[in-house]
């Protein structure tokens, strides 16, 4: 749990609050989603042939 | 005219174009590269031969195929995002890249059409070989002509050359000072990446099959991905090498964000993926030449020392220079930059470490390679090294993502101000006119 605190905690050196921390990891979240998802999803759909 | 600044709730503007552009490298790289392997594994087939070449570039062709949708509806979503959320900094790139974006639209028509025509008449031309590998490789060839393009649009956002007449604006823009080592850097990564994901997927379905053909099969293409993954991976330290150099001398200050600055930790982040790949890599070569067909002992002796210089070089580019980690999110520890770790230096020990993985890797390549040629006993391989082909293409993925984010999180300098083409438009779309290559209609003389 500190170790969360300390990683969300606005920057002691550095810029970014929390909302950007939030949006960095949200958008790497949806990068493999999407990627993940439409390999699957073509996968899918080409094993039976 | 006034243009309404949009923005999108919760994850913001910027966000959604970096995931659309990303997800999409990651589908268009892997196409470009697996047309170009499965070619040439169609050319190798028909030399030697051998079923399982045949047998592997048809069913990624198939797949490469079905795949493309998911590339192409990307890139027109991105484009779509790109004129609704940026229309200023788009409007620009497109008065000076016009011709560039149209060869690529060319390119990448000339390549959908190529590698459908390609799948298509696979058994039409089973007697016609030749002819049909050449559509493989046409198909390839646009592929990587449709990347030159974008790569120049790309570098040009990081390093815009000084453009003074209307011909500059097109040559020098358009051959940048990081162009070609980008597209060098981005070449080879195709293979790379490709051939890693191939590998992987290998792994994947060997420990699922329960046919003894399958199984080897699968083993095979394991082998066979892990050397366009592993072979072409270890010319990626030379050429990367060579773009840095690049960034640093026309965007020095970038250069000292991703390298020695805040952002630096994202170098730190991708020797740790290089590092994966490599150890796994080489430890499937290791356990790979206990099947050689042809004994090779002293060989496999040699690639478990070249193992253990491989983990010792790859630790030695993880090292970070200071405490100063992720200072963004307030990981540092000490007093930050001024706590210094040893042997975390650039110089000497990072060039020590990465020309080393490069010498080492060609060396157990070249072994392994040797041992090749004699052939190897498919379908025996440990669940472990399939692990390990697995392992590297989760890395090549997270690779590929933080490359991206690196390439792009450089102009930001921190954000003090951030720029989308460097220099010229911020990222507020703000257009600050001295350094900018092109003089908005307002400011011109039309209107």
């Amino acid at each position: 749990m500190d170790l969360a605190l300390l990683l969300l905690q606005q920057g002691t050196t550095g810029n970014p609050a929390p909302i950007g921390v939030f949006r960095f990891f949200a958008g790497f979240v949806l990068i493999i989603t999407l990627y993940s998802s439409f390999l699957g999803f073509t996968y899918w759909i080409s094993k039976d042939e | 005219m006034p243009i309404g600044n949009l923005d999108v709730p919760v994850i913001g503007k910027n966000v959604v174009i970096a995931v659309l552009v990303q997800s999409h490298i990651l589908f268009a790289t892997f196409i470009i590269g697996a047309v170009l392997i499965a070619a040439t594994s169609e050319y190798l087939g028909m030399v030697t031969k051998q079923n399982n070449y045949e047998r592997f570039a048809r069913n990624l062709a198939r797949f490469v195929v079905l795949l493309f949708a998911s590339g192409a509806a990307l890139a027109v979503t991105f484009v779509l995002a790109l004129v609704t959320l940026f229309p200023v900094f788009f409007s620009i790139l497109q008065n000076i890249f016009f011709w560039v974006f149209l060869v690529e639209a060319f390119m990448f028509l000339g390549q959908i059409i190529i590698v459908y025509a390609w799948y298509n008449v696979w058994d039409k031309l089973a007697y016609r070989k030749s002819l049909h590998v050449v559509f493989g490789f046409v198909a390839g060839f646009f592929g990587l002509m449709a990347m030159t393009m974008i790569d120049a649009v790309a570098s040009f956002m990081l390093t815009p050359a000084e453009v003074t007449s209307q011909a500059d604006l097109v040559a020098r823009s358009f051959l940048n000072q990081t162009m070609v080592p980008l597209n060098m850097h981005r070449f080879v990564g195709n293979f790379s990446y490709a051939g890693f994901l191939i590998a992987g997927w290998a792994g994947f379905r060997y420990l699922r099959t329960t046919r003894e053909d399958d199984r080897e099969y699968y083993d095979w293409m394991g082998h066979f991905g892990l050397l366009w993954g592993f072979g072409f991976l270890i010319m990626q330290p030379i050429i990367g090498y060579g773009y840095l150099k690049g960034i640093r001398e026309s965007s020095p200050d970038s250069f000292n964000t991703i390298m020695l600055g805040d952002k630096s930790w994202v170098f730190n982040l991708l020797v740790i993926w290089i590092a994966v790949m490599s150890i796994a890599s080489t430890a499937y070569f290791v356990h790979k030449l206990r099947f050689a067909i042809k004994p090779m002992e002293t060989l496999r002796k040699l690639s478990v020392g070249a193992l253990g210089f491989t983990a010792l070089f790859t630790v030695l580019n993880i090292i970070p220079a200071d405490a100063d980690l992720i200072p963004q999110i307030g990981l540092v520890f000490g007093q930050g930059e001024g706590t210094q770790i040893p042997l975390g230096s650039m110089y000497p020990w990072k060039y020590i470490g990465l020309i080393g993985l490069i010498l080492v890797g060609f060396f157990v390549v070249a072994l392994y390679l040797r041992a090749s040629a004699t052939g190897f006993y498919w379908g025996r391989a440990s669940r472990w090294s399939q692990y390990a082909l697995m392992a590297c293409s989760v890395a090549v993925v997270l690779t590929m993502v933080t490359m991206g984010y690196t390439r792009e999180t450089a102009r930001r300098v921190d954000n003090n101000p951030g720029y989308l083409i460097h220099w010229c438009v911020k990222l507020d779309q703000q257009i600050v006119s001295e350094k900018c290559p092109t003089k908005p209609i307002t400011e011109g003389k039309g209107g």
